[in-house]
């Protein structure tokens, strides 16, 4: 690199950097682009849920830089590690490039796409014959592109006539819709990001931001350093995590026992008047789940959740709770924020709704700076899979199946006869796995699945259960590394990375951006959307299905357009989102956009703000109402305030199991390591799981920093080394779940109880024992399945 | 070798001497400041990245009054070439 090439490339940084500040460099150009690369193409990180908005870099035909974009609303250019980092995944020699079939000596072969295709849809359409229209299911992805997530649906729904369709945001998201859908009548927040920095108190819950949501985190993070005596942080965890550490209030409650914690800061907020009578009046409905009651039953409910009462069952000191609770109720706008740790567990519905509870009866809610904000964890969890309806019981639009007006306006615009989707509900993700088997299997209802953009083999609690399924089952598979689960399928499709390909995710603010496709994917690898399409034209659904075309752009923009089409007139409608727009727009749109002329919805539910309010077409709301829930199923335009029923983790430790297990990400890696692994870099720095254990309970089993740990449940086990930390209460231990390797899939261990409502596993609690093993021993392997012919580590 | 375009925030009112400590690393190069002082834009050169985010720790260490280091552009554009032409074999060790 000679001086002024790299002096050029040192002015571009910058100006990329002062642009993202709206800073001006005096008397410096900002570089000239085309230098460092040929163009540059707008996009989205595909790493997690914030939706943080990139350019990549084009030289020669291949990506060589990504950067962040100082335009887009989630992030102003700012990116972490995985942003910056990750796609380098994607020129890793171990990518898929070829279809594989498994042939008869058990190992798999290349084969053409035409053979691939044909043998899954002589599969798909013998099985349909022999077992009906519900034995071949779809798990799908919230790192799917919209477009393919819809396809998928619509394939299953309206051509197979199946609602056995489902992906992985329901081990995810799943509680969080269940709260939105039960508190307020309609799924995802009514605020958005740019929430953080209006708020003066923010309660984060449940949530590691610090790692699992950086660039979120930095928003915090900055709003509090700029402004230290005004904005206060408050985090309930039961681990003292980077994000936990810029708290003024810590509340550590023992896993799976904090809604006794929000009970008690709703009693603290009406006992010391930090309620609003205007929202608690207008906008409360008070709740049993099965009766309706007054504001005085709600309160005289909450008398049993006295701080020091709490304070027994949650070990989070009582004192912590009440000043929580003053911040929260005197000190607003309130903002609360949460991932897994509210959602993973048998009671996240219930957890969900606790925190609208306090966001309702303290006005905090529908205002600049308070929203009751759950983020998601995937890039397209939400825009993908969620508001396409791509689970066993929705259809497009976040509608349920079971609503005979919304089957018939989705027929009408799939163009299906009348009556043609299935009213029944699918299995959701743990029944299906359950049911999935041979075919000479009587028990298993499923014969056959594909599994899109996932590692279920990795990801799902208590995973081993459900290998055998898997493997006597007809599985297909679509995906850019082998994993797990390709060491379990039958057939293997290569797919095309996000920028290989473009298409629209959707991030946690109800936001849609649109990634260009900027290079061509390996080998004969191919973008999914054209898989789903050549399938569905295999088998004959060509008309419901038509872009199946080799230009991939043209294709998801068929798509795309296809979705705004079939979800005008619903509440989540996204008809003014074109790709035209999106390719204009650097921040792109947030729902309900509902024409061409309409610049998004920063805020739902308020006049002014969200034109769903003047739009009878779609809801009705009086024309004197403010603030109105139009989801409200009584047509009251109000939210249920429930009065939830304490109960704990499914699977508290006893004298047998006497810890907490929970488990998680890190900043480095994503998921289960599939990608992030494959970036020296990353794999490097988070080579390995390991066990965080407390320094007394370290002392207490004579393990030191290092040890190799056996970490046993009523399940499984792994074996670990050990890491000796501070930030945990005594009785807890975490596990992250990216590594690959036997010894150290941490979802041998994880327990499969899931929420009676949402589905939801209880990935973030169960009870273990441990026990030193050993000797520190180096097990910094960065181990990735390399190669699909690699043996599955165990006999199934 | 990676370059980034990166930001500094400074506690209020220490910019100046920030600015000072940070000419004792040689791999940062300030290219400007905002009006309040609290945010430098820089670049920061490392060999790769695990250099970037261990240079990136000591400056911090180093220099307290430095809140956060964030980056917007990392240009690694070589780094890709040498990626390419690795094979899994250059960096993995297979434990099954
Ligand atoms: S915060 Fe999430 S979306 Fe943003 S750069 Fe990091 S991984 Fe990507």
């Amino acid at each position: 690199m000679n001086l002024t090439r790299r002096e050029m490339i040192k002015l571009s940084a910058a100006g990329f950097a002062a642009a993202a500040l709206n800073i001006s460099l005096p008397g410096k150009s900002s570089g000239d682009d085309g230098i460092v690369v040929d163009k540059w193409i707008k996009g989205t990180c595909r790493f997690c849920g914030t939706g943080c908005g990139i350019y990549a870099g084009i030289r020669n035909g291949q990506l060589v830089g990504i950067r962040g974009n100082p335009k887009a609303a989630t992030n102003f250019g700012f990116l972490c590690v995985k942003g910056f980092k990750g796609y380098v995944s994607m020129y890793h020699p171990d990518r898929l490039k070829y279809p594989m079939v498994r042939g008869e000596d058990d190992k798999f072969h290349r084969a053409s796409w035409d053979d691939a295709l044909n043998k899954v849809v002589n599969k798909f359409k013998e099985l349909h014959q022999n077992f009906g229209k519900d034995s071949v299911a779809f798990y799908g992805s919230g790192q799917c592109m919209t477009e393919e997530s819809y396809t998928f649906n619509k394939l299953w729904k309206g051509g197979f006539r199946s609602n056995m369709v489902e992906g992985n945001p329901r081990l995810c998201m799943a509680s969080a819709v269940g709260g939105y859908i039960t508190t307020f009548g309609a799924d995802e927040p009514g605020g958005s990001y740019a929430d953080i920095e209006k708020a003066r108190t923010l309660f984060i819950v449940g949530s590691n931001m610090a790692e699992c949501h950086p660039i979120l985190f930095r928003r915090v993070a900055r709003h509090k350093i700029q402004n230290p005596e005004k904005v206060n942080i408050i985090v309930c965890e039961p681990r003292l995590t980077p994000t936990a550490r810029i708290a003024d209030v810590w509340l550590p409650a023992d896993p799976g026992t904090d809604l006794a914690v929000f009970h008690c800061m709703a009693r603290e907020l009406i006992k010391n008047n930090w309620t609003d009578s205007w929202y608690i009046e207008n906008l409360c409905r008070f709740s049993t789940g099965a009766k309706v009651v007054d504001f005085k039953a709600y309160e005289q409910f909450l008398e049993q959740f006295t701080p020091e009462a709490v304070e027994k069952i949650t070990r989070c000191p009582a004192a912590n709770i009440k000043e929580a609770a003053r911040l929260f109720g005197s000190q607003g706008p309130t903002m609360s924020l949460w991932t897994m740790g509210l959602n993973q567990r048998t009671r996240g519905v219930w957890a969900n709704n606790l925190i609208h509870n306090l966001h309702l009866i303290s006005g905090n809610i529908c205002k600049e700076g308070a929203d009751s904000f759950s983020i998601t964890g995937q890039p397209n969890a939400c825009g993908g899979v969620r508001e396409t309806g791509s689970l066993c019981q929705l259809l497009p639009g976040t509608r349920s199946i079971t609503d005979a007006t919304a089957r018939a306006d989705v027929e009408k615009s799939w163009k299906i006869p009348p009556g043609a989707i299935d009213p029944k509900p699918g299995f959701h993700t743990m029944e299906m796995f359950a049911k999935l088997g041979a075919e000479d299997d009587t028990s298993k209802p499923l014969k056959a699945m594909l599994v899109s953009t996932t590692n279920p083999a990795q990801s799902l609690p208590n995973a081993p259960k459900y290998y055998k399924g898997m493997k006597d089952a007809f599985l297909v598979v679509l995906d850019i590394f082998p994993t797990r689960t390709t060491q379990l399928a039958d057939v293997i499709l290569p797919a095309a990375f996000i920028y290989e390909k473009g298409g629209v995710y959707g991030c946690s603010e109800r936001r849609s951006q649109l990634t260009q496709k900027c290079v061509e994917p390996p080998g004969e690898a191919k973008a999914d959307l054209w898989i789903a399409a050549q399938i569905a034209k295999r088998m004959g659904l060509e008309k419901l299905i038509p872009w199946n075309g080799d230009d991939a752009p043209t294709s998801y923009k068929m798509a795309w357009d296809d979705y705004r089409e079939c979800v005008k007139l619903t509440e989540h409608t996204l008809y003014g989102i074109t790709y035209d727009r999106l390719k204009q727009m650097e921040e792109g749109l947030q729902w309900p956009c509902p024409n061409e002329n309409s610049p998004g919805t920063s805020r739902r539910y308020v006049r002014g703000y969200d034109p769903l309010m003047n739009m009878a077409a779609i809801v009705k709301v009086p024309s004197n109402a403010l603030i109105y829930f139009y989801g409200d199923k009584q047509h009251e335009g109000k939210a249920n305030v429930f009065l939830r029923p304490y109960k704990g983790a499914e699977e508290p430790p006893d004298k047998d199991y006497p810890f907490f297990l929970t488990t998680g990400r890190v900043i480095e890696q994503w998921h289960s390591g599939t990608m992030t692994m494959r970036v020296p870099e990353i794999a490097r720095s988070k080579p390995n799981a390991y066990m965080e254990i407390s320094p007394s309970d370290a002392k207490e089993y004579g393990i030191k920093e290092g040890d190799m740990v056996k970490i046993t449940s009523r399940r499984g086990f792994n074996i670990l080394p050990a890491r000796v930390v501070k930030n945990s209460l005594p009785g807890i231990l975490f596990v992250p779940w990216f590594d690959q390797t036997w010894d150290r899939m941490i979802n041998r261990v994880t327990i499969d109880a899931f929420d009676a409502g949402s589905k939801q596993p209880e990935f973030k609690i169960c009870a273990v024992k441990i026990e030193r093993i050993g000797d520190p021993k180096d097990v910094a392997d960065s181990y990735v399945i390399s190669d699909v012919n690699a043996p599955f580590p165990i006999k199934i | 070798m990676i370059i980034t375009g990166s930001v500094i925030m400074v506690m209020p009112g220490t910019s100046q001497s920030v600015e000072k400590e940070l000419l004792a690393f040689p791999q940062v190069t300030l290219q400007g400041k905002s009006d309040s002082g609290m945010d430098m834009i820089v670049n920061i050169e490392a060999d790769d990245h695990n250099e970037l985010e261990s240079l990136c720790q000591k400056i911090k260490d180093t220099i307290p009054a430095i809140v956060d280091i964030g980056h917007i552009y990392i240009n690694f554009e070589d780094e890709i070439e040498k990626i390419q032409a690795r094979t899994w074999q250059d960096y993995y060790a297979p434990n099954e």
